[in-house]
C-alpha cells in the first residue's frame, strides 16, 4: 500500500505556475506571492508516514432471504492509530439497491476508536449475491495524497424465488400410501365417509351405521376413505429464458416453481423438482421443511446452459419421477424439445398439468416499441393461443399463466377429474 | 453544505480582481471566472473551477497591472489561501457527495485546512523577507538577467515541487 498524489495537485501546481509565469511576466512580486500558500500545501500535503491498519469487522443480518427482503450490512472499523480521513465504499453487486444509508462513508478515527456504520440493501431477483467487503482509501493532509486497499471477506447471500401463498392447487389425481390431505378411493381409516357395508367381524362398533342398521334390519357399517398424500414433481423448463435480467421467463417460472412447492409441501405432500435444461438436475420427491429448503436452492440455480443435446425425460430415474405422481410442468412452451418431452410424459401416462408461463410480456419489456412491435405480440399471441389449443386437443393439461400475476387465479379455473370419481370408472 | 462554502469562497476568490480595477476587461474576465468556476462548484468539477480560478487569477494581475496598483502582500497572501481554500473545499465536497459524513470528519478537515493556510501565511511572510534580502543582491544588475533568474526560479520551483510529488512513499 503507497501514497499517490490526487488529482488535487494538479489543480494546484496549474495555479502555482499560472501565478510564477504571471508575476515574472508583469514583474510584479504579489502575484508571486499568491502561489506561495499552494506551494507551502503542496509540500506539506506530502505523505510519507505508513498509513493506519485498520480492523474492519463485516456482518450481514441474513445469509438467505427471498427476493425484494431487505438486508442489513454493518461494519465496524477500528483504526490502530490516528486516522483524520478515512473513505469505505462497498461496491454494489448488480441486482441489489440500496434502501436505506449509504454504501459510501467517511471517518475520522482516534487511536483505538471504534465507529459503527450501518446500511440496508434490498435485493432484487433470484441469485447469489457476493457482497466482497469494502475498499479503504485513506486520505491524507488536505485530499493531496491517498492510499488505497480492499478489506477482503466476502459474504454471500443466497436470494430465494419470491413465493406467493396459493389457495388452489392442482389435485393430484394418485396418491401415496403416506397419510396426508387428499381422499383416497382407498377404504380404510379416514374421516370421509364412503360406502356402507353389512357388518362383518372385527368391523369397530363406532363404524356401526345405526340409521341403516335400523331401516335394514341387520348391522351395517360405514366405510371410510384414507386420507393419503401425493408425490408432486415440478418440471422445470430451463432450456429458453428471455426477458430483462431479474424477469425472464425462467424467473417467473421459478417463483411459480417456488410458490407451489411451498403450497404442496404444507399439504404434507412429496415435492421433487427436475430442472430440464443444458444439464438435468434434479431433488428427489420428499417431504418437510428441509426439503422446501432442497427445492429452493435447486431454484436459485436453475440458469440456462446452451446445449444441442436433446436429453430424453427417459433417462431420468422412477424415484426421482415416481409412475404415480402429479408433474407440474412449468414452461414458456418456446422450445420444441420440452414440448416433446411433455408430450412424452403425457403418453407414459403420468398425471401431467403444464404451467405455460407468456414470454410475451417479458419479450416487450426489453423490445424496441413501436406500432411493428404492437402487431407483432398481437400475432405472438394469435400463434401461442392456437398452439396451446393444440395441446390441449391432444389430452394436455394446460394452465395459462402471464407469469406477472397471481397463479391462483387459472389454478381455480383448473378442472381436475375427481379422484374418487376417476378411480370408480 | 460543503458546496455552499465552497461558492461563498469562490465568490470572493472573483471579488478580488474587481476591489483592485472595476472597470472592463477585468470585469469581462472577473465574469468568465464566475461563470466557469461557479460551473465547476455546482457540478463539483475540479477541471472548471482550476480554470474558473486561473481566469480570477489573470483577472486579478491584469486589474494590478491596468490599475498600476501598488505592492499588496498582505492582499496577495489572501488571495493565495482563497484559491487554496477553494480548491480543497471543491475537491472534499467532490469526493463525500452522497457519502454518510461523520462529524468529526468534518471538524479535522476544518483543523487541517486552518493549518495549511496558516502554514502558507507565514511562507508568504518569510518568502517576502528572504525576496526582499536577495533584491539587495541583485540592484544595479540588468533587467533580462533578473527576468532569466525569475523565470529560472519560477521553472526550478515547479520541477522541484513535481518531482517531490510524484516520488512515492511506501510503507
Amino acid at each position: 500500500m503507497s501514497w499517490r498524489p490526487t488529482a488535487l495537485n494538479v489543480s494546484f501546481l496549474t495555479l502555482v505556475g499560472w501565478a510564477l509565469f504571471l508575476g515574472v511576466v508583469t514583474g510584479r512580486a504579489d502575484v508571486v506571492v499568491v502561489a506561495i500558500p499552494l506551494l507551502a500545501a503542496l509540500i506539506a500535503g506530502r505523505r510519507a508516514s505508513a498509513a493506519v491498519a485498520l480492523q474492519i469487522d463485516h456482518r450481514l443480518s441474513a445469509e438467505r432471504v427471498f427476493e425484494n427482503e431487505r438486508v442489513s450490512v454493518t461494519i465496524s472499523v477500528r483504526a490502530n492509530g490516528r486516522a483524520p480521513l478515512v473513505e469505505l465504499l462497498e461496491p454494489l453487486p448488480p441486482g441489489v439497491e440500496l434502501e436505506r444509508g449509504s454504501n459510501h462513508a467517511f471517518f475520522s478515527l482516534q487511536p483505538d476508536e471504534e465507529v459503527r456504520w450501518e446500511f440496508t440493501l434490498r435485493c432484487r431477483g433470484r441469485q447469489r449475491v457476493r457482497i466482497a467487503g469494502p475498499h479503504v482509501r485513506w486520505w491524507g493532509p488536505l485530499g493531496l495524497a491517498a492510499a488505497e486497499a480492499r478489506h477482503r471477506a466476502s459474504r454471500a447471500v443466497a436470494v430465494y424465488p419470491h413465493v406467493a401463498s396459493l389457495r388452489h392447487l392442482p389435485r393430484p389425481i394418485r396418491t401415496q400410501p403416506f397419510v396426508g390431505n387428499y381422499v383416497s378411493p382407498a377404504q380404510g381409516e379416514g374421516i370421509e365417509p364412503g360406502d356402507i357395508r353389512p357388518f362383518a367381524p372385527g368391523d369397530q362398533v363406532r363404524h356401526v351405521n345405526w340409521r341403516a342398521t335400523l331401516r335394514l334390519g341387520t348391522l351395517h357399517v360405514t366405510q371410510h376413505h384414507r386420507e393419503r398424500n401425493a408425490d408432486v414433481v415440478l418440471l422445470l423448463d430451463a432450456l429458453t429464458a428471455i426477458g430483462p435480467e431479474g424477469e425472464t421467463v425462467l424467473d417467473r417460472a421459478a417463483r411459480a416453481a417456488a410458490s407451489i412447492a411451498t403450497a404442496y409441501l404444507a399439504r404434507k405432500d412429496r415435492v421433487g423438482l427436475i430442472e430440464y435444461g443444458g444439464h438435468f438436475r434434479w431433488v428427489r420427491p420428499a417431504s418437510g421443511r428441509a426439503q422446501l429448503q432442497r427445492v429452493l436452492d435447486t431454484l436459485l440455480d436453475a440458469t440456462v446452459v446452451f446445449t444441442y443435446v436433446t436429453r430424453d425425460v427417459d433417462l431420468i430415474p422412477s424415484r426421482i419421477l415416481p409412475p404415480q405422481s402429479l408433474v407440474v410442468a412449468l414452461s414458456p412452451l418456446l422450445d420444441r424439445r420440452f414440448v416433446r418431452a411433455a408430450r412424452d410424459l403425457a403418453a407414459r401416462g403420468f398425471d401431467l398439468v403444464i404451467v405455460a408461463v407468456s414470454p410475451i410480456a417479458a419479450a416487450r419489456a426489453i423490445a424496441p416499441r413501436g406500432a411493428v412491435a404492437d402487431v407483432a405480440a398481437r400475432l405472438w399471441a394469435l400463434e401461442r393461443r392456437a398452439q396451446l389449443d393444440e395441446l390441449r386437443r391432444d389430452g394436455l393439461m394446460i394452465v395459462d399463466w402471464d407469469g406477472v400475476g397471481s397463479l391462483d387465479v387459472p389454478f381455480a379455473a383448473l378442472h381436475r377429474p375427481r379422484t374418487r370419481r376417476l378411480a370408480a370408472r | 453544505m460543503t458546496r455552499v462554502a465552497a461558492a461563498i469562497v469562490f465568490t470572493c476568490l472573483v471579488a478580488f480582481p474587481l476591489g483592485v480595477l472595476f472597470a472592463p476587461p477585468v470585469t469581462w474576465l472577473a465574469a468568465a471566472a464566475l461563470v466557469v468556476g461557479g460551473t465547476g462548484v455546482i457540478v463539483l468539477s475540479m477541471p472548471l473551477v482550476t480554470a474558473g480560478a486561473s481566469l480570477a487569477l489573470i483577472a486579478y494581475t491584469l486589474a494590478l497591472v491596468v490599475a498600476q496598483a501598488p505592492v499588496d502582500l498582505l492582499a496577495a497572501v489572501f488571495l493565495g489561501t482563497t484559491l487554496l481554500l477553494t480548491l480543497a473545499l471543491v475537491h472534499f465536497a467532490s469526493r463525500v457527495q452522497g457519502a454518510v459524513v461523520a462529524v468529526p470528519v468534518v471538524v479535522s478537515q476544518l483543523r487541517q485546512w486552518l493549518i495549511v493556510a496558516a502554514v502558507g501565511v507565514v511562507a508568504a511572510v518569510v518568502f517576502s523577507a528572504g525576496g526582499a534580502a536577495v533584491a539587495g543582491a541583485l540592484r544595479g544588475a540588468a533587467i533580462p538577467v533578473v527576468v532569466l533568474a525569475a523565470a529560472l526560479g519560477a521553472l526550478l520551483t515547479v520541477a522541484g515541487v513535481i518531482s517531490l510529488l510524484t516520488s512515492r512513499a511506501s510503507d
